[in-house]
């Protein structure tokens, strides 16, 4: 009965399509079954086999070029207009391929404000849920630009900022790790204690701050509520043990053996 | 205040950077900006008339309802840069800014010569005579827009050096907009701060929060629930998601976000609250100096013995300096 799907998220050039092609490459090579669907209105090329695209709908350079709107006003049109056909256009080629059993990756454009200002993807994933599917958003981000202690706290806030908006299950990935030249600073950030978070805040940040930081050094200790996986393709395992949290906190393959059981239950009792 | 002004000479201009949201209403709070200043000039005496430095960051803006000094669109065609390099609109997006970046340079020198410009002078004739057209004022505020997509600033390289190119000779400080309405909803207010918070830590630049549109709402009750987090948690009380409860617990921490943020109501149709805006640009400048300039400039003397011993390692064959091209 298993629906599972990833939502992948992230700012432009955070590195989305390369996961998606890379996840891709995983599974054909573990033979696990993986369906991509693009709901980028925006996106150019796959380096991925796409299986649903959006842009079947629509797209943003028509948006742009028919109504003469500018990118943010195309994307969030197009995202409206997705939403307007969520029922009769997306629903029906969606359900005619999909099922039990499939595992979906999302490529979801990136821009924060479609999550928080517009409702068509909350719709979306509102609609996910009702049907069954156990969805996880997967939110990247580039880790070259999570190169200091402000940096990272930077980025901490972005990813909350998308998990406030989305009720999901959610995975912080730092993406490109293996372009950054200092691993060990940034291997640093992903285990850190609030004492020494807030004491390098406070270091870098005006006297003003003190207590800001502070809080939201305990608030990313205590609470534990954001932490990054390290994702590097040059490492072979570090796909495979993100692919295996993602899995876990979607709870795949869990039912698989309640089935089983099941099955088996039912075959004693019959 | 203009008395002030001239008894320091030469009163660096603040550069405020505009962000904020996609549609949160940063092109016509600009807008504004530049007609409450120019309004106040108006009653002002020939030499101390000072007007604003207006810089439009966004490549991919179709219209522009103010006259920009400088405009990134004059440099990088956003559309044929999408053609040529087969790029879709996000591509498109980044790759024009990052063009920009590579010329920011002369951006901040083209500033920097107009603040050297004292009003009612002469202007003395620049070598090459090119920019006698200009007007003669002296200016008091750069204003820079900002791409719509607050992502292309805040996540990709070129956004960090406009910021730093600006900070690294003038008062800088970040006007971050906020649309008031689309707030009401404490989940996007919740959203909205955070994106803000993230600012904040990324540029270490001083920050105004800006509650645009309050002709639309008021923005009262968003510091209501940012002074006292009782009142927020009473507001998303009806919201028993989790991912309320998550907005609950970092409503704990908006409070003394807010303890430290000046922020102000502003409304771009009517005009109101932009005096307090541009009071708080100026009592940022104070910040700017106390936090921003030390860490530069502390930085600034370590570099230099960085670059000392460098040269000496290198002894002669030392890379040129880039030479910067003219736009």
């Amino acid at each position: 009965m298993g629906r599972y799907a990833q939502l992948v998220l992230g700012p432009a050039g955070s590195g989305k399509s390369t996961y998606c092609s890379q996840v891709g490459e995983h599974c054909t090579s573990v033979k696990r079954r993986v369906h991509f669907v693009n709901l980028d209105p925006a996106a150019e090329s796959f380096e991925y086999p796409v299986s649903l695209d959006i842009r079947d709908l629509i797209s943003v350079e028509d948006v742009q070029e028919e109504l003469k709107l500018g990118p943010n006003g195309a994307l969030v049109y197009a995202m409206e207009y997705f939403e307007e056909h969520l029922e009769d256009w997306f629903a029906q080629v969606f359900e005619e391929s999909y099922g039990d059993d499939d595992y979906l990756v999302f490529d979801c454009p990136g821009q924060i404000e479609l999550y928080s200002h517009v409702p068509a993807f909350k719709r979306f994933v509102q609609y996910l849920r009702d049907r069954g599917w156990s969805v996880c958003a997967v939110y990247l981000l580039d880790a070259q630009f999570v190169t200091d202690t402000t940096k990272f706290i930077s980025g901490c806030m972005t990813c909350l900022s998308a998990m406030v908006q989305l009720e999901l299950p959610h995975t912080n990935v730092l993406t490109k790790l293996d372009m950054v030249e200092n691993k060990e600073e940034v291997e640093n950030f992903l285990d850190v204690d609030a004492r020494s978070l807030a004491s390098q805040l406070n270091a870098r940040m005006g006297p003003k701050y003190l207590r800001l930081n502070d809080a939201i050094a305990s608030l990313i200790d205590e609470y534990s509520m954001v932490s990054f996986f390290p994702l590097d393709y040059t490492k072979e395992d570090s796909l495979q043990d993100l692919m295996a949290y993602i899995d876990n906190s979607i709870q795949y393959g869990e039912d698989e053996e309640i089935r089983e059981q099941l099955a088996d239950l039912e075959d004693g009792g019959g | 205040m203009p008395d002030e002004r001239r008894e320091e000479g030469k009163r660096k201009p603040v550069v405020v950077l505009t962000m904020g949201m996609a549609g949160s209403g940063k092109t016509t709070f600009v807008q504004r900006c530049i007609a409450h200043l120019h309004q106040k000039a108006n009653g002002m005496k020939e030499e101390d008339v000072c007007l604003p430095y207006v810089i439009n960051l966004d490549p991919a803006v179709t219209h522009v309802p103010y006259e920009a000094n400088i405009d990134i669109r004059d440099t990088v065609h956003y559309k044929e840069l999408m053609q040529e390099y087969g790029l879709g609109p996000n591509g498109g997006l980044l790759t024009a800014v990052n063009l920009f970046a590579t010329k920011f340079d002369q951006v901040v020198e083209l500033c920097e010569r107009r603040a050297a410009q004292e009003s009612g002078l002469e202007r003395t004739a620049d070598e090459d005579g090119e920019d006698e057209d200009e007007r003669g004022e002296a200016i008091n505020y750069i204003i820079g827009d900002t791409p719509g997509q607050i992502e292309v600033f805040t996540w990709s390289a070129s956004g960090q050096i406009f910021a730093e190119s600006f900070a690294s000779q003038f008062p800088t400080c970040i006007a971050f907009v906020v649309d008031t309405p689309k707030c009401t909803e404490p989940r996007t207010f919740m959203s909205n701060m955070l994106q803000a918070c993230s600012v904040l830590y990324k540029y270490k630049l001083p920050m105004i929060l800006v509650y645009n549109k309050c002709d639309i709402s008021r923005h009262e009750f968003a510091i209501e629930w940012m002074k006292d987090f009782e009142n927020y948690q009473q507001a998303i009380s009806t919201d028993t998601s989790y991912a309320a409860s998550l907005s609950r617990s970092l409503s704990l921490v908006l409070e003394d976000f807010y303890g430290n943020m000046p922020s102000v109501g502003v409304s771009s149709v009517t005009g109101s609250g932009m005096d307090e805006f541009f009071n708080l640009v100026d009592a940022s400048v104070e910040e700017y100096n106390e936090n921003y300039k030390k860490t530069l400039e502390s930085n600034k003397s370590a570099e230099k013995v960085g670059e000392l011993l460098g040269d000496m390692k290198v002894s002669g064959q030392g890379a040129k300096p880039p030479q910067p091209h003219h736009l």
